[in-house]
């Protein structure tokens, strides 16, 4: 009987750790989100970039963008929530638009066109995976220091 | 009570050494006392919870636990694997911490059967182990990860696409724990959270030393023979504050690591026991015994140290690596000052003891002999 007790109790606690290491990969998983200011065209309709957004998040300005131009911030957890302060052209009064979204767990680095996420267009359309471009510096062959104690040729 | 005092005296005289150097090297490396605190209280943030892991296999009797390495290495397998799966911050230091266990029981489950096969030795045969597992770690590191573990991303890959390279980067957890509730006191930093964890640490360490296992390991530290006469599993007790003290090592090294922001994947764990047993010997603690208060005392003496010496060294020498060899060659020093202060003990108390029973045997024969003549 006690040693029943104990097997449950050692199963109960392996499945508590379990459960809250796959709450980690949920709540931590870091994602980097890339923010266009871009004009883009999605079925033959184009949209225009605007003058001037201003993303914040959590309450800090973390990108101030002008037209044709990319900004950045990294994420931590599922759902992406901004505000996005939009001037439409030079001279007019900006406006401000809440915007949450689920951000594909699978995905590291995700590109966010404004223009077309204002516009109410599908995820599909606004939402593209970032691809990085490999550097000379990161193709470039590295060697591996193992130890600082190198067997030398006396031994 | 003579020889007693003269043993605290002997036990005293590192910490004196080490407080009459820092005392000496503070003024001459010409660091701002701000600086010099801040310093000191990063350090002891850093490098506490490590040290604590020491304290179990000292008080089961199988010295200072050089075998600590293994629970760094399974720490950093754990760390590598979290960033490539892109978890960030504090949840993944949680799942680093959670991936490292399993890994640091078994290697401590590993590393305790050797130790019970060289009983006396532990010390020698847990350094050489490290060495030994150091092999497989980099086997699985060097080899195996991107090969036959996925590893997908390339800063954390080698351009020839398996192995991790040297450096890898923690920015996403650099110091996240530290500065979860931190203050900051007249420009001094106090990485709160950190130091609640390591008082946590500190009182479970306490409490564990009333537990009927602690009582266990206390006894079989003072003598196996005993303990095993009184009905204690010498073996298993034995092999239990290995792994505890792998497991507390791998979770100490994850501290470490948020707090410098990245990983030598090749070198961050085979210097980190030889630092972390002298702050510890530095501390007042010996081979056969330490305790909380040689922790936090060691931290501060060693790491003071450490900080002033290549400055003093610099304005006495104009030459900063001459500080550098200086901290390097005291922390193998006072390894190997402790380690002779312990044999010689160890030698004394077995002449002593076969004198007491030599004496004893005298005296019986005499009373016989003294009966048989009446």
């Amino acid at each position: 009987m006690e040693n029943k007790r104990q097997l449950l109790f050692r199963i109960a606690a392996i499945v508590i750790i379990v459960a809250i290491a796959a709450v980690m990969f949920i709540i931590g998983r870091g994602h980097t989100i890339y923010f266009d200011n871009k004009t883009a065209e999605y079925d033959g309709k184009k949209y225009e970039s605007f003058y001037k957004v201003a993303i914040i998040k959590d309450k800090e300005k973390v990108a101030k963008l002008a037209e044709d131009e990319r900004g950045m911030t990294d994420l931590i957890g599922q759902t992406l929530s901004v505000t996005l302060e939009i001037t439409d052209e030079k001279g007019a009064d900006p406006h401000s638009a809440k915007v949450s979204m689920p951000i594909p767990y699978g995905i590291d680095g995700i590109v966010i066109n404004i223009p077309e996420l204002m516009a109410g267009l599908p995820a599909d359309a606004y939402m593209s995976e970032f691809v990085p471009v490999a550097t000379s510096e990161d193709e470039e062959e590295e060697e591996v220091v193992i130890d600082e104690f190198e067997m030398t040729d006396d031994m | 009570m003579k020889i007693k005092d003269k043993i605290n005296l002997r036990q005293a005289s590192v910490p004196i050494m080490f407080i009459i150097i820092c005392a000496v090297c503070i003024p001459l490396s010409g660091l701002s006392p701000k600086m010099l605190i801040n310093e000191i209280i990063t350090r002891m943030g850093r490098n506490s919870f490590l040290i604590l892991s020491l304290l179990i296999p000292i008080m089961a009797g199988m010295g200072l636990n050089f075998g600590m390495t293994l629970g760094a290495m399974a720490a950093e397998i754990a760390l590598i694997l979290v960033c490539d799966w892109q978890i960030v911050s504090v949840p993944g230091m949680i799942l680093a911490a959670i991936i490292s266990v399993p890994i640091s029981v078994l290697l401590g489950v590993f590393c305790g059967k050797i130790l019970n096969r060289a009983k006396g030795r532990e010390m020698i045969t847990s350094y050489i182990m490290a060495f030994f597992v150091n092999g497989i770690y980099q086997l699985i590191v060097l080899f195996l990860m991107g090969k036959v573990i996925p590893i997908k991303h390339s800063s954390i890959k080698l351009p020839r696409g398996y192995g991790i390279r040297n450096t890898v980067s923690l920015l996403s957890m650099r110091q996240k724990l530290d500065n979860m509730l931190a203050v900051n006191i007249a420009g001094v930093k106090i990485p709160v959270l950190t130091f609640i964890l390591i008082a946590i640490m500190c009182f479970i360490i306490i409490w564990f030393r009333r537990t009927k296992l602690g009582q266990d390991m206390r006894a079989v530290g003072q003598d196996m023979e005993v303990a095993r006469d009184a009905g204690i599993n010498v073996e298993r007790t034995r092999i239990i504050s290995i792994v505890i003290s792998t497991v507390l090592a791998g979770l100490g090294m994850i501290i470490y690591l948020q707090n410098m922001g990245n990983i030598a994947t090749y070198t961050a764990h085979s210097q980190i026991g030889m630092f972390c047993i002298a702050a510890l010997l530095v501390g007042g603690a010996s081979v056969d015994k330490a305790s909380i208060g040689n922790v936090f005392l060691g931290v501060v003496l060693f790491h003071t140290m450490f900080i002033v010496a290549p400055r003093a060294g610099a304005y006495i020498t104009g030459d900063s690596m001459i500080g550098e060899y200086f901290r390097v060659f005291v922390s193998y020093a006072v390894i190997t000052v402790a380690l002779i202060m312990y044999e010689t003990n160890k030698r004394k108390a077995k002449s002593a003891a076969s004198m007491r029973l030599k004496e004893a045997q005298e005296s019986e024969e005499m009373g016989e002999s003294s009966q048989a003549d009446a």
